[in-house]
């Protein structure tokens, strides 16, 4: 990936099911300079990636996801579309904000903008929050 | 500072946090940079059941920009209906495809057909914004 102050942002495609744990992974790696594009599951990955205009550097994707395909399915149809797409699994938050965190020491702007505990801390809260919300 | 996500993760300051519900991942992507590019932070949802989850959350939202048509166990009128009931303060855009919903039930504060036209979005979230800014 390259850094550099007037190159393009890096673009990681975050698919993951749960939206809050999209929205603070996505809101911590564009706070570290990448650009992000969230897809909830395979389906919305495969199209993205078909887009040919749009440049992906990394795929950060969890195991489990909703419909049909689970993330190691998407890997595969993910590096026949791209052979040199960087795919980083990811199975819990806690593993999700490290590899973030890892993305951010790489990227755009090579720092963290803040420790990955604050983020996995953050979608616990925001997890508790919304089961004791629920039926709202 | 506005902490849309939450009083631990620093954002940049903003006008305001819109919470973007659509299930078409490329409009959806499109419109969210956009919002971005004029300095909203956005946060995408990709159906109106995502989209309850996000309010339940806590996160502070000031505007929720919705399609209508969207699968899942409720639709985006539906939504618009439990925003009103439940968050009263928030402030609700519809996009629709569906030339029915040009007149849309109240209340909502704007409505917009597809393809949406971003730059007038934006205008109209400034506006919305700027009514409710003190």
């Amino acid at each position: 990936m390259t850094s550099g102050a007037d190159a393009a942002p890096d673009t990681v495609l975050l698919v993951d099911g749960d939206v809050l744990l999209r929205i603070v992974i996505g809101s911590y790696l564009r706070d570290c300079g990448y650009r992000v594009i969230e897809a909830v599951n395979a389906e919305e990955a495969l199209r993205v990636l078909t887009q040919a205009e749009l440049r992906i550097d990394a795929m950060l994707c969890d195991v489990e996801l909703p419909g049909g395909m689970d993330g190691f399915a998407l890997a595969r149809r993910a590096r026949e579309q791209r052979p040199s797409l960087d795919v980083i699994m990811t199975g819990t938050a806690a593993r999700a904000a490290d590899e973030a965190a890892e993305l951010c020491e790489q990227g755009p702007q090579l720092k963290k903008p803040y420790e990955p505990q604050a983020v996995v801390d953050l979608i616990r809260r925001l997890r508790a929050e919304r089961d004791r919300n629920a039926g709202r | 500072m506005h902490t849309p996500v939450g009083q631990h993760v620093p954002v940049p300051e903003t006008w305001s946090a819109i919470l973007l519900v659509e299930d078409a991942v490329l409009i959806r992507l499109a419109t969210a940079e956009a919002l971005r590019e004029a300095g909203f932070l956005v946060l995408e949802a990709a159906n109106a059941d995502e989209a309850l989850t996000v309010l339940r959350g806590s996160t502070v939202i000031d505007v929720v920009v919705t399609d209508i048509r969207m699968p899942g166990a409720i639709d985006g009128l539906d939504l618009a209906q439990t925003v009103r009931a439940t968050w009263p303060k928030l402030k609700i855009v519809i996009v629709s495809g569906d030339p029915l919903h040009e007149r849309p039930p109240a209340p909502v504060d704007a409505s917009f057909g597809k393809p949406v036209d971003a730059a007038r979005l934006i205008s109209c979230l400034k506006q919305i914004v700027a009514r409710c800014t003190p």
